[in-house]
């Protein structure tokens, strides 16, 4: 049984169309990830269904409430971590989680969260001291401390290192371990591509594909791309007349092959009758990168915090 | 269920406003400026003081009757119109009340817990004042008490709702305190704070008179000399309240 379903959902901002016929609907206990690029109109969806903006056309359904009309029951049963939603700077940890539990009918122990989470000796700390990992740790304790059935993460890992990052994605897993069904917005694919089990691609405020990760790549094609370094000039040209590349392209000092089929032994045995020498020469499954470019047409932007 | 069981309850409010005090505790900085700036003017005029009576203040000397009210104006009026709206408008740029929108809790809840923060903080510099000024200058207390008494909570509406209202309009925090600031120094230069609104221009003059600084400055004083106090004052206060409340009310964005 769906708990979020989404139909026609439309948002404008004065002659901006945010979001434009979008339709979804997430299942109980699964991570459902949406991403797209800055701008897409994730963020706005997600504000719709959280009941933080009202939709100009459409229907929203969040466990058979109204977001708007039926909020107060909403907000008992749906955490959220905003991607700008802040706490005042001198606000201790262990006070903004108590004074956060005191919200809800029904919570977490706040002791227990704070130990999964790994912030019980920070349960002093002011939040302005808190770096940026913790302070997301934390963004998420507050969204999970009333007990949701369901969790809104929105830009979760953004401005975290890659080691916080994965992290917190261990948490993020344990969190719907437990039956938490997760609402998951992202801009990073290695992101989705690890913990969606379905995934919704926002793009200009369509809805551009939905399955699961699998099938999303799938769609790509079932290619691959092959990158290696040569010790010798590379006749590109030969190397694209091959029936099975569809591009060649340099990266800095690396040439990259895209294309299907046997790729590897086609490029590998080109560049021997070429007489090239190569170092470094991989083979790399498609991802969620590719699946994007070939639905979208455009390449993922990168994070500016990167 | 009703939605009156959705909503947090007692205990919530009680801890949010724990909170909010202990936040306004911890910003020292802010602290000094409404606690110590009015109690300086008033230790410094103390010292300067030689008792004498004077027929104008009701036979008080102008200590009592002029000096210890607009310490108390002041306290009033700079926690009120200053630092509050600095607290709210931080609050809304840094997301804070975005934070409380997707929680049961409604973030006017932040604005409850204020306002009673920031009553409590002028109690207490208002406290402070009088026991300076009872114990080193031998102050009198008011003659009128309960006028007051009533004529703080009165003139503490009025400035609250004036500081909401620069709490809806400042963009950013640093532009709240600038606002409240530039508010604050207008009301207590018409009201008469850098000497008698009798120097100013007749229209100022009337003008500050009936402005909350004004108001509250001449009511209390009327308090403490035992006089009736005026009508058109206490209205005002409460047209300030009532008028800067629901503009407030009205600009006020949560996010």
């Amino acid at each position: 049984m769906p708990v979020i379903e989404v139909d026609g959902l439309r948002k404008r901002y004065g002659d901006t169309v945010a979001v434009d016929d979008i339709g979804f609907s997430v299942e109980q206990g699964e991570i459902f990830g949406i991403i797209g690029p800055n701008g897409a109109g994730k963020t706005t969806t997600v504000e719709c269904i959280a009941g933080l903006r009202k939709p100009d056309g459409g229907r929203v359904r969040v466990l058979d409430l109204d977001p708007l009309r039926d909020r107060a029951r909403l907000r008992q049963v749906l955490g959220v971590q905003l991607q700008h939603g802040m706490l005042p700077d001198k606000l201790r940890v262990g006070e903004a989680l108590a004074l956060y539990r005191s919200f809800y009918r029904d919570g977490a122990d706040p002791e227990r969260l704070l130990a999964e989470l790994g912030l019980t000796a920070k349960r002093k700390t002011a939040f302005d001291n808190l770096s940026g990992g913790q302070a997301q740790r934390l963004s998420i304790a507050l969204a999970l401390i009333g007990k949701p059935r369901i969790a809104i993460l929105d830009e979760l890992t953004t401005g975290l290192d890659p080691h916080a990052r994965r992290d917190t994605w261990e948490l993020v897993e344990r969190v719907r371990d437990v039956g938490v069904t997760v609402l998951l917005v992202t801009h990073f694919m290695e992101e989705a591509q690890r913990l969606c089990d379905r995934i919704a691609i926002i793009d200009g405020g369509r809805l551009a594909a939905l399955d699961t990760p699998r099938g999303l790549i799938a769609r790509a094609g079932r290619g691959g791309r092959v990158r290696f370094r040569a010790a010798e000039p590379v006749d590109r040209f030969a190397l694209k007349e091959l029936p099975e590349v569809d591009g060649v392209s340099r990266q800095g000092a690396e040439t990259v092959v895209t294309g299907t089929g046997n790729l590897l032994h086609a490029v590998s045995s080109e560049l021997v009758r070429q007489r090239v020498t190569t170092t470094e020469i991989q083979f790399e499954q498609a991802t969620l990168d590719d699946a994007f470019l070939a639905i979208t047409g455009r390449a993922m932007e990168g994070d500016p915090d990167e | 269920m009703s939605d009156r069981a959705l909503r947090p309850g007692a205990r919530a409010w009680a801890l949010l406003t724990l909170t909010e005090a202990k936040l306004v505790a911890r910003d020292t900085a802010g602290l000094v400026i409404p606690l110590g700036l009015p109690m300086l003017i008033m230790v410094m005029n103390g010292l300067g003081s030689d008792g004498t009576r004077l027929p104008d203040f009701a036979g008080l000397p102008v200590l009592d009757a002029y000096v210890v009210p607009m310490t108390i104006a002041m306290v009033v009026a700079l926690i009120g119109v200053v630092n509050m709206p600095s607290f709210l408008a931080a609050y809304r740029t840094t997301g804070v009340l975005r934070r409380l929108a997707v929680t049961p809790a409604h973030p006017a809840m932040v604005l409850f817990a204020q306002v009673m923060v920031s009553l409590g903080q002028s109690i207490l510099g208002v406290g402070l004042a009088l026991g300076v000024a009872r114990l080193a200058f031998d102050v009198s207390l008011p003659r009128e008490p309960l006028v007051a008494v009533a004529v703080f909570l009165l003139m503490a509406a009025a400035m609250y709702a004036l500081g909401m209202l620069v709490a809806a309009i400042a963009p950013t925090t640093n532009a709240s305190v600038a606002i409240g600031l530039v508010v604050f120094f207008a009301i207590f230069a018409l009201g008469g704070g850098f000497g008698g609104r009798g120097n100013l221009p007749d229209f100022l003059a009337t003008a500050g008179a009936y402005l909350p600084f004004g108001a509250g400055l001449d009511l209390l004083s009327a308090s403490w000399m035992g006089v009736a106090p005026s009508a058109g004052q206490l209205a005002a206060l409460a047209v300030t309240t009532v008028l800067a409340g629901t503009t407030a009310a009205n600009l006020f964005r949560w996010t």
